[in-house]
């Protein structure tokens, strides 16, 4: 789940609720259906993940120490406490070497990584981040936000992200609570629905004026009907190669190597200027520019590789790199049509409605802190 | 009898109060032999101190010579100079002088090093001269730490001059010396408290210094922090 | 100078040196003590910190013959009379530099130890005193340097230190003796500093290790011109 929201909004408020470093004025909050109010703060948040902004490393403790922190805490032995942390250096992608190093000898994106080993040490069921990525720069924050997708992939935690940027919102969320300055719900949703069908103006405003095109990145590029007549290994000789062009009636043709690994375009022009009898391989062709992988990326990746292509047509590979198929504007625009009618619009913004607006008055979120929802 | 009896029935006595030994004089010398030595040490030590804070070259001195002055003797260098230099002005002179240069020298310096990088690009952006910059921006800016600086000097100053007795001269020490000397505890207690009112009154004027000479935004961003 | 007057003297040397060491440390020592609390109170209770800062910068205006004498009628011509002004002094010091050192712990920090579940006496104890050691030793350092100084002016009471050569070397005008006693407080003052020094290298392995900002001095406005020395 995650909370966005402009500056001010409550959203990190609300977070903080979960793990009672502030207290609701109204309202309660279940975990596991028992009001965290009844339970000991400290207790409560040993059994809760925390990440924040600026990591909080004890600056006094090597990197494994500060990983093991709640599990000693909690009252592991030494050993085990450090070989947990070896573990979770590993799931976290960080150099083993680094273990006995101090926070101030990493950088920015390594130090947040501790935080999020340190915070999923003792396997806390429910994990909060506050801005985690915030403030790191865009090339690390990016791969900060797939390793936390892939690592929730094998641990299925409850997970509550605060983030301000729309994006990281909708990339890494399973739901979306957008907050209205002030602190009231404007919509909660997944962000496939969000994106479709914003339930009002403010909404609307939020998500920007491009979200329909970032909606196309939740449809998958497999939707695609590729062009494979068009594609050419490169022993075929320049006569049979006319021959393919002219049956397909296409302009471009992939010529690809023995792998069936892509290696460029070649336009009937070019062909035509070439000796009958020579084989491409030997060819001049033009790059074949950016691909998209058909079995994982989405609509919006293939437009987007189509668009920066010099012959308006991209490459689609599978995930070892050879290739599938080629596509252009037309199937773009048919697999679009396609996708956009069948996915639900307008009646479920009626109901993500009505869930935003019952939570309104009260300052503690009830359904959406419930340990009942599986991901984030 | 406590400290407090045994100084205010002294102090009651009339003929403390008149002659040459009599107390306003002596508080007159006191206030005299200090703030002589604090004139001569800050003209010494605030040109220096700022022109390394400002050039940032000779630091390394300063941060060792605040180290190293703390561990001074006072009573071992008053001493010193009167049996090197005989009973004269400069056996207490010096000492009191000596120790009072560190710490203007080591406050004006960081007050002047400490100020925004900033306020100085904009000066010089707004065509100041090197030498305006210093003394309308600068200077200004550092002087809550100068001032904090002269103020502490006075605390070792007045203390120190006090000490002095020892080695002959007048002030309010003399009558805790001789006082000691004659197994007299009234008279000694009588200059204790004396010594201490002057102290205080002393750092009260410091305080009023401050409003004066420190600029009003800066003694407010002061307190708040 | 007269050099043999050193090894015909040493073992008189030797027990001065001693006893103002003694006189030095002890109060920089108790200082610490009732500093410590003291100072987690006023971070704890912030209203507490501007009267006890005021009441120390008054304390520490007062010359430490003057409160040696004050002194006198209650606990007479004895080490006491000494010990007990010069830990006030260094409470003047360490206060500051404990309040100083425990604020000096980033926020991200504090927030992420008790969002992990560490109570307010564990956070204290594991995390926020191990952070704001360097800054307490830095004050310690002063409180030191100056106890051992000021110690020898004791001897104008009649407390027994290296000031006794100072009052002897005057009365029988040889500088000789001067000379000794003076850079025998020095010494002594600058080898405690050298040991807090290393104290401090040996208790925070994980900061940064640079040779000039070891022995830098900073001055803390605010306070009445004792910088704190980090």
């Amino acid at each position: 789940m995650v909370f966005v929201g402009p500056s001010g909004c409550g959203k990190t408020t609300s977070l903080r609720m979960i793990n009672r470093m502030v207290d609701p004025t109204e309202g309660r909050i279940l975990l596991d259906d028992r009001d965290i109010r009844q339970a000991d703060p400290a207790k409560l948040r040993r059994g809760i993940g925390y990440v924040i902004q600026h990591a909080g490393l004890f600056p006094h403790r090597t990197i494994e120490d500060n990983i093991a922190t709640v599990p000693l805490l909690i009252g592991w032995g030494r050993q085990k406490a450090r070989q947990r942390a070896h573990e979770l250096m590993d799931l976290v992608s960080l150099d083993p070497a680094m273990a006995r190093r101090y926070p101030h000898q990493l950088s920015g994106g390594q130090q947040q990584r501790v935080g999020v080993a340190r915070a999923l040490a003792a396997d806390p069921p429910v994990l909060l981040m506050d801005e985690p990525f915030s403030a790191v720069d865009a090339i690390v924050r990016a791969s900060l936000q797939d390793e936390l997708l892939h690592i929730q992939e094998h641990l299925h935690k409850t997970i509550v992200l605060v983030t301000h940027d729309l994006e990281e919102a909708i990339k890494v969320g399973d739901r979306v609570a957008l907050f209205r300055p002030g602190g009231t719900l404007a919509q909660v949703d997944v962000p496939d629905r969000l994106l479709a069908a914003p339930s009002d103006d403010y909404v609307a405003g939020f998500l920007g004026f491009d979200r329909g095109i970032r909606r196309l990145s939740f449809f998958p590029a497999s939707a695609l009907n590729l062009e494979t007549d068009t594609v050419v290994p490169d022993r075929t000789t320049v006569a049979e190669a006319r021959r393919v062009a002219k049956d397909s009636g296409q302009p471009w043709l992939l010529v690809t190597d023995t792998e069936r690994l892509p290696r460029g375009w070649i336009s009937t022009a070019v062909l035509e200027e070439l000796p009958a009898a020579a084989t491409l391989s030997q060819a001049p062709l033009s790059g074949y520019g950016h691909t998209f992988r058909v079995a994982s990326d989405s609509l919006r990746a293939a437009l987007d590789a189509t668009v920066l292509s010099a012959t308006s047509r991209a490459v689609g590979v599978a995930d070892d790199g050879r290739v599938v198929g080629v596509t252009s504007y037309d199937r773009l625009r048919t697999a679009i049509h396609a996708a956009v009618a069948s996915a639900p619009q307008e009646t479920t913004a009626q109901e993500t409605t009505a869930q935003g607006t019952t939570a309104q008055g009260t300052t503690a979120r009830e359904s959406t802190a419930q340990d009942g929802m599986s991901a984030s | 009898m406590s400290f407090l009896s045994f100084a205010w029935n002294w102090l009651r006595a009339a003929h403390q109060w008149q002659g040459s030994d009599g107390i306003p004089v002596r508080i007159l010398e006191h206030l005299g032999y200090s703030g002589l030595s604090l004139l001569i040490a800050a003209l010494i030590a605030l040109p220096l101190g700022v022109a390394i804070g400002h050039s940032g070259r000779g630091a390394f001195l300063v941060v060792n010579l605040a180290n190293a002055w703390r561990s001074i003797p006072t009573l071992g260098l008053l001493v010193l100079m009167a049996v090197l230099l005989g009973f004269s002005a400069l056996s207490w002179l010096i000492p009191l002088v000596v120790l009072a240069i560190p710490p203007i020298l080591v406050n004006a310096y960081e007050g002047v090093l400490g100020v925004d990088r900033d306020l100085k690009d904009a000066a010089r952006g707004m065509g100041m001269t090197p030498w305006q910059i210093l003394l309308k921006v600068e200077v200004p800016v550092a002087s809550p730490l100068i001032v904090l600086g002269l103020r502490t000097a006075a605390i070792f100053v007045v203390a120190t001059a006090t000490i002095a007795a020892e080695i002959g001269l007048g002030g309010l020490g003399r009558y805790i010396i001789d006082g000691l000397a004659s197994q007299i505890y009234p008279e000694v207690a009588g200059g204790a408290a004396l010594v201490a009112l002057l102290a205080l009154a002393v750092q009260v004027a410091f305080v009023l210094i401050r409003r004066v000479v420190v600029p009003v935004g800066l003694r407010m961003r002061a307190r708040s922090s | 100078m007269i050099w043999s007057y050193i090894p015909a003297n040493a073992a008189l040397i030797r027990q001065l040196t001693i006893e103002n060491a003694v006189l030095g440390i002890v109060p920089a020592v108790l200082g610490l003590i009732i500093a410590v609390p003291v100072g987690i109170a006023c971070v704890r209770w912030g209203w507490l910190y501007p009267p006890v800062l005021s009441s120390t910068s008054v304390l520490y205006a007062l010359p430490s013959l003057a409160l040696f004498i004050v002194l006198i009628p209650y606990t007479g011509l004895t080490d006491t009379t000494v010990i007990i002004p010069l830990t006030l002094f260094s409470l003047c010091v360490l206060v500051p530099n404990v309040v100083d050192g425990l604020r000096s712990v980033p926020e991200p920090v504090r927030q992420a130890a008790t969002a992990m579940g560490f109570g307010a006496l564990r956070r204290l104890v594991q995390v926020e005193l191990p952070l704001a050691i360097p800054v307490i030793i830095a004050g310690l350092r002063v409180a030191t340097v100056s106890s051992i100084s000021l110690a020898s002016v004791g001897q104008l009471i009649g407390v027994s230190s290296l000031g006794y050569l100072f009052i002897d070397g005057l009365q029988r005008d040889f500088p000789t003796e001067l000379y000794v006693g003076f850079v025998m407080v020095i010494i002594l003052a600058l080898a405690a500093d050298l040991v807090l020094v290393l104290a401090r290298r040996l208790l925070t392995p994980w900061q940064r290790r640079d040779a000039r900002a070891e022995l830098r001095v900073s001055v803390r406005p605010g306070t009445l011109g004792e910088g704190v020395v980090r």
